[in-house]
Order: structure tokens, then sequence, then C-alpha cells
């Protein structure tokens, strides 16, 4: 082959790549305005969609104006990819979704059904499947996302990095994934939960850059409970022991603080859990399902009010045995719960579908009616490894010399 | 200019009229008349400022006034027994004569006598050995060629006391007559290479060679041309010396401290003499990160173009946020932008490198100043891409070889065009293009790639880490 012919076709090659991936897709920084959260609002029945853009400007080290770091845009249609495009009449920007980081539902629609606008969500190529999600009670989604936030100055960022930091130090809040939310959709004996929000203080006062300049802000959001799902739509709330319940069994627990009454008097003392893990063994009890879960969780005493005497190995059994006992009882307020609302956010009828295949075949159709009445028994291994820098109680040291 | 006289006139005058009009009466063109002992009058005819004057009043001038008594065959007595220095032989033509001359002769005609008598004395001044400016190392031999051909090998020969050390000579360049020695060691070399190389070298038309790059280019076959170098050069004596021992031959040009070593592998490039006097654990981290340093300043502005401009999504997004912010007032696209810093960075080098000296701290200051700051400030470029510029132009320092990074800063403008037409994509087809053609190109008939392609497992002990000295032989 001539060096010509090859000279040509390799002009030909890349003049066909430039109609595939060419300049046309290119877009410079300043083009792009950076989507990094959304609220999906139900409007009189259509979607109303806000996105908080970021202003790049504000994030440099030598910002123009005090302007807020973000742009809440909202557009209402029936479609969520219709707001998207109807929204750059607003804008002189083109949307980017990729580094999307939360997406708020409000109650409404949560409790409407999010298959539906979520998606688009998985459909786009631009989105990357990494977000998390939220349900704002009683606010709508707009709302919080027009907040200014005092630790970030992001407020999309806040939210993230929020909820982020508390599934990992306090076992009542969940952070749902978008792709976990998928994985419970498409399990049949599973089903999904979304964490929730509530925002506190005065709402219009947060809208303002006001709202830090003072050192304890008037309004903000906070992380309370987890939705529970039945398929796609909201069914019930579980409250913080409730959803401390959830955080244990789904073995999604890094460390939390529980606190526990002490066994002889009405003071309190604080186990720090630091291990925790829950084995689920479902057993076929005469043709009918049963669930046994074994809890084996690992502590540090982290405070203690109680009188008691830590040197002495017989007083931690006891208190071992008590806030296993204590631990017992919120995972059965926790079950007890979500069998009222038929919703299995445990996944137990995953294991029914893994242990007795041929049998959830049969179960699969009316599981969730099942599931309300299932038997569970708690098994608890509680230990206490460490207490710390010192043994007995400060309070009891003093009475001790008297 | 009436035609040379191919041989000698009998009378001495006339010899000198022939040869002062042939030379066109040029000024250092000098002739001296003496009187010689048997009373013979004798002229001795070289350039000024080209022989050694003192040698040739000591041991040539002095002796035959006082020593040259007999009358007959006064030439064979002088070259046998007076002369005390310089090789002498017959001079029968005229035209050759001339030519030893102007290379740093001095010829001897004698009344009467139409042979004359070539002294080699040449003696001219000389840029002493120094340290190596291109290639200086910590550890290890300081010493540097200089542009004398003779003292060069002489450097080389040191080094390697081997007697099949072999030397051949051929002179280059129509006008410039250069002399060209190629050494290489006998039997570890391939004889066909050295073979192939003279052939060459012979082969060679052109009027003047004044570096061995003159070389490179003439005897590259025009398929085979790449923006890679295919020669490796170096000022260093100790580079020169290993590469012999490897097998490789040795080029020499007169007149130019670069020796040039053939064939040369892509690895070669990134070795630094000094890889060699350190301890091998940290020349092997060293090398690493060579590599490293190549593959950065190949692409770290076009990865930065078809990040900011296609992959946004692969920034984390405080990064994103943070450059977003930073040319947020920037009013060219990307590619522009990195387009317009390098090409003011290499005006920068370009001027740091042929200024004087002096003046070189005027160019270091507005460039750093200006381009550093005021560009930033002044919003045309983002603060972002003047570290990027920096990291490549640092990175450009760290490949050992001048000619590797010459290559390395042409391909970088090319990646930077693909990068800011196809983004990451193109970048990869482009690097794998690039790979191609590197497996293609050949240094004097061996594949420039060795020892990764074609695979040499032997050779793999001082490829990409060097191995200790100690782990088996070669």
């Amino acid at each position: 082959m001539s060096k010509r012919s090859i000279a040509v076709q390799l002009l030909l090659i890349m003049s066909l790549l430039l109609g595939g991936v060419g300049c046309t897709n290119s877009t410079e920084l300043n083009d792009l305005s950076v989507v990094l959260a959304m609220g999906i609002d139900d409007k009189n029945g259509k979607y109303e969609i806000s996105m908080q853009i970021v202003d790049p400007s504000q994030m440099s080290a030598n910002r123009i104006a005090e302007r807020s770091p973000t742009t809440v845009f909202s557009e209402t249609c029936h479609t969520v990819f219709e707001c998207f495009r109807k929204v750059t009449t607003k804008t002189s920007r083109k949307m980017y979704f990729s580094h999307l980081k939360m997406i708020i539902f409000d109650e409404k629609t949560a409790k409407l059904g999010i298959k539906q606008p979520l998606d688009m969500m998985f459909r786009d190529p631009e989105i990357r499947p990494s977000f998390q999600l939220a349900v704002i009670k009683n606010k709508k989604a707009k709302d919080v996302l027009e907040l200014v936030t005092s630790t970030e100055v992001l407020p999309a960022q806040e939210m993230y990095k929020s909820l982020k930091v508390s599934e990992r130090y306090w076992a009542q809040t969940s952070s749902v994934n978008v792709l976990q939310l998928l994985r419970a959709f498409e399990m049949q004996g599973m089903e999904a939960v979304i964490t929730g929000m509530t925002l506190s203080g005065d709402s219009k006062k947060g809208k303002k850059l006001d709202n830090v300049k003072t050192p304890s802000t008037p309004a903000s959001f906070n992380y309370e409970g987890i939705g529970m799902f039945i398929d796609d739509r909201l069914a019930g709330w579980l409250n913080e022991d409730e959803s401390k319940a959830y955080t244990y069994i789904t073995n999604r627990l890094n460390s939390t603080v529980a606190d526990i009454k002490c066994p002889s008097s009405k003071k309190l003392f604080v186990a720090e859990v630091v291990r925790s893990k829950v084995s689920k063994k479902p057993l076929v009890i005469d043709g009918e399902p049963r669930m046994k879960l074994i809890a084996n969780v690992e502590a540090n005493v982290g405070e203690v009010e109680c009188d008691i005497d830590l040197t002495k190995e017989s007083e931690i059994r006891e208190l071992e045995e008590h806030t296993g006992y204590e631990l017992k009882e919120i995972m059965e307020q926790g079950i007890r719960k979500t069998q009222k609302y038929k919703s299995d956010i445990f996944g137990f009828g995953e294991e029914f579908h893994r242990f007795y295949p041929k049998r959830w075949s049969r179960w699969k159709e009316r599981w969730n009616e099942m599931y309300a009445e299932l038997p569970v028994d708690i098994e608890v291994q509680y230990s206490l490894k460490r207490v710390g820098k010192m043994i007995s109680p400060i309070t009891r040291t003093k009475n001790g010399e008297e | 200019m009436e035609a040379m006289p191919q041989r000698f006139y009998n009378k001495l005058n006339d010899n000198i009229d022939a040869m002062l009009s042939i030379m066109g009466h040029s000024i250092d063109f000098t002739y001296r008349v003496v009187r010689m002992a048997n009373n013979q009058r004798a002229a001795l005819i070289y350039l000024d400022g080209m022989v050694d004057m003192q040698a040739m009043q000591d041991g040539v001038i002095r002796p035959i006034m006082e020593r040259a008594l007999v009358q007959d065959n006064v030439l064979d007595h002088m070259k046998d027994q007076v002369l005390e220095s310089g090789n002498a032989s017959y001079a029968h033509s005229m035209p050759d004569a001339l030519e030893k001359i102007i290379a740093g002769s001095l010829l001897v005609l004698v009344e009467g006598v139409h042979t004359g008598l070539l002294i080699s004395l040449p003696g001219w001044e000389e840029r002493a050995v120094t340290e190596s400016t291109t290639q200086s190392v910590v550890h290890g031999p300081q010493n540097a060629f200089t542009e004398n051909v003779r003292t060069n090998i002489t450097l080389v020969r040191r080094r390697v006391r081997d007697l099949r050390v072999r030397i051949s000579s051929v002179t280059v360049g129509t006008m410039t007559k250069t002399d060209v020695a190629v050494m290489y060691i006998n039997g570890v070399a391939e004889q066909k290479l050295v073979n192939d190389l003279l052939a060459k070298l012979g082969e060679v038309k052109q009027d003047g060679i004044f570096d061995g790059r003159y070389l490179e280019e003439l005897i590259t076959e025009r398929k085979r041309q790449t923006v890679f170098p295919t020669f490796f050069n170096t000022d260093r004596p100790d580079s020169i010396a290993a590469g012999m021992l490897e097998g490789k031959i040795a080029i020499f040009v007169d007149g130019t401290p670069f020796v040039l070593l053939v064939p040369a592998f892509f690895t070669d490039f990134l070795q630094s003499p000094e890889d060699y006097y350190q301890p091998y654990l940290f020349s092997s981290l060293m090398r690493l990160l060579r590599y490293a340093a190549l593959f950065v300043c190949l692409i770290a502005p076009a990865a930065y173009i078809s990040l900011t401009t296609f992959h946004q999504d692969m920034l984390p997004t405080p990064l994103l946020l943070s450059l977003a912010a930073q040319r947020e007032n920037v009013p060219f696209p990307a590619f522009i932008e990195a387009f317009i810093m390098e090409v003011i960075f290499e005006i920068l080098r370009e001027a740091g490198i042929r200024m004087p000296r002096t003046i070189g701290q005027a160019v270091s200051i507005v460039g750093s100043i200006v381009i550093g700051q005021a560009a930033v400030e002044a919003g045309i470029v983002s603060a972002a891409m003047v570290i990027v510029v920096a990291i490549t132009a640092m990175s450009s320092f760290v490949i050992p070889s001048y000619s590797m990074s010459i290559a390395i800063r042409v391909l970088r403008f090319l990646f930077m065009i693909i990068a800011s037409l196809y983004g990451v994509y193109g970048l990869t087809i482009g690097v794998i293009l690039l790979i191609v053609h590197l497996c293609g190109v050949q240094s004097f008939g061996m594949p420039y790639m060795s020892p990764f392609a074609p695979y040499k497992k032997g050779a793999q002990r001082d490829a990409l880490i060097r191995f200790p000295y100690r782990s088996g032989s070669r």
C-alpha cells in the first residue's frame, strides 16, 4: 500500500471520528451550569422540578460581589425531561447533570410513586447513578434547595456530606444510593427505603444569605427517620429507634451510640457500638416461614452514670445482658412497625427466595401479607470490650473516698 | 584563475608565486624564506595560526639552518636526520600539498628541488577538556568531549583498554572535508552494521558537516524518517564507552563535542549515565520517574483540554467547580488558552537559550511575572492552565536527552490538537498510534522499541529499571 493511500485512509477515519465524538460534543467549562441537587415536587398533578446550580465565580478566591453561591431554577411540566429542556429559557448555560449529588422528593410525589420521575435519571448517559435520595417531610423539596447552609458553601455538598457522615456515626440515618434503590425495585423479596429529611426553623429567613451570618442559623435541615416503600410508593415512616433497627438488621452499621438504662437505677450509660453483624436464618417450620436473627454486637463503654463497679466481671456481664435486651427490644419494635405497613424493607423475603426457591415461587405473590404475619426470633450476643481510660465512673470514685 | 600546476617547479620563487596566486594572496597564507646550513635557499609555507609556531621554530627552522649541510638529496637528509618534530612526508603534487597545508601542515621547499617536504605540525587554539554542560551528573566522571576528534578518541580509548577496539576514519563533506572517525569493539559490534555505516558515510554528499546531526539526517533512509531521535548523541566519554561495550558504534565528527552512538533505542534516551553511578534502587525509581515525566510532558496539556471540554464528569466535583471558577472570565476556549500558554513558554525557552547570559536574568523575570502572574490576574488564562504548562515544562527538563525532549515537545502540540477535536477518546487513539509508530521505527536496522518490542528477556535488566550489577551476567 502506498504511503499516500494510507494517509488518505487515516484522514477518512479521522473525519468519521469527528462525526462520532467530534468537537460538536465539546463544551467549555464556562458554558456549563453544574447541577448539584434536584428537587421533585408535586404541583397539581404535574412535576415541579427545581435545580440547584453552582455559581462558580463564588467558589474562587477573589469573588466579585456578595452573591448567593447557588441559584435555583424551577419549572413545572408533565415530565422531567421536558423540564430539563424548558429551563434553558431561563439561563444562559447548559445544565450539566453528571455531578448531581442529591435528589429530594416531597412526600406527595413519593406517595404517588417515584419510578416515573427517576426513569430519565437511569436512562440518560450523562447522569451518573451515584447520587443520594431523600424525602422531605411536610415541606416542598424546593424549600430545601433554597436553604442557605452554614458549614459548606454549597448546600448540595452539605446535604450529601452530612448524610454520609451521619450514616457512619449515627445509626438512625441511612443513605440511599440510587443504585441500591434500583436493586430494591428489582428484587421481589425486598422493599426500598429512602432517608427522611426535615426542615426546622424559619424557612423564609433560611433562604437569605443572612441565615449564615449568625452563629445559630435561623433555619436548617436535618435527616430524620427512614421512609418505607411498597414498590415505588412511600408507605410510612420509621422513627429514630425503628430506623436503628433497619441499620442493624441490614448490617449497614459502622458505628453508633446507644443510651441504655442502668440495670439498677434510672440513670443512663452509653455504649459505643463499634462492630455489629446480624445474620439472618430463614426457617420453614410446618410449612410456614419463620425468621431467626442472630446479632453479634461489639461495643465500648462510652459514658457511665450508673453506680456500678466496672472492675468486676459480673457487673460487666450484667451490663452486657441488659444492653442486649434493649437492642432486642429496639429491633422487635422496628420489625413490628414494618409489619404493620407490610413493607419488607429488611429483605427477609429475599432470604427465603435464596434458601427455599421452590416455596418462594408460591409465596412471592402474597409475600406482603405473609410478611405482616412473619414470626421473627431475635438472639443478641452483646459484648462490651473496652472501658476507656477510666475504670469506674467519676461519681463513684468520689463516693468511695467518703 | 590560471590552471593549477600539478607539479612543483624547479625554481623556488615560481613555486611560491604559483601557490600565492592559487590561494588568492590570503593574508594567513604565509611563507618564510631561510638560508640552510648548506647555503641553499628554502621556503617554509604554512597557514598562520594553523601550525604550532614554537615547534616550527625549534624543530624545523633551527635544525635546517644549523645542520642541513649535505648538498645532494637534501630532502632525504632533512627528513631522516635533521628535522626534530612532526611527521614528515614527501609532496610531489602542488594540489595535494595545498590540501595538507590548509589542514595544518608545514611545507618545506628547497631551491632547485621539485619535491616538497610536508611536516605535520598542527597547532591551533583549542578548548580544554571541561565538564559536560548538557548532561551533568553529581557522581561519576565529569569530563566531556572537546571539538578535537583526536582528543575525543583518546578520551574513549583511555576508558576501554581492549585490543579489539577499532577506529577507522572517513572524510565527509565536499568543502569542509571533515574527519569522521568510526570506533567500535571488534567482535562485540556487528561487523555488518560497521560495514553498512562506513558505506553510507562514504555516500554522503554534502558541502559541509559541522555536527553529528547532519549525518543523522543524511544517513537515515527517507522512508524511515521520524520525529524521534534514532542516533544517540552525548558529550560524555563514559556514555560512549559504555555504549561500545554493548556493541554500539561511536561516530566522532571533528569540530563538535557531540559524539554519536548507533544503533540507539528508545530506552537509551531515558537513561542518564548517573543511573550507573548511584544505588540501583534509587536509579530504578528515578528511571520510572523519567518515564512518568515523559508521559506527563506529552499529554498533560492535552489531558487538561479533553477533561475540561469533553469529560467534565471525570473530575471530582470540588475540582470541577474550582476549575470552572478559574475559567469563569477566561475569554478563550481551553484549547486556545493552552496553545497560547504553550507557545509563550516555547518563546521564553528559546529566548532564554539564545540570549547572552547576562540578559537571561531579565528574560526569566519577565517570563515568570508576566506569564505566571499578570496573565492570570488579567483573566487571559486560568491559573490551572499555568500550573499545567509549568508541570509540562518541568517534565520536559527531566528527560535526560535533549533530542528526545525536542521530539516530545513537538508531539505535545499534535496531541493538544487531537484532544481539542476528539477528547480523551482521541487522545487514547493518538497514544495507540504513537506506540504503533514507535514499534515501526528502526535505528540502523534495529527495532527502536527493543527490548520491549521485540521483547528480550535478558535486556530487561537495564530497561525500565536497573537491576543490581551482581544479579547474574548479561
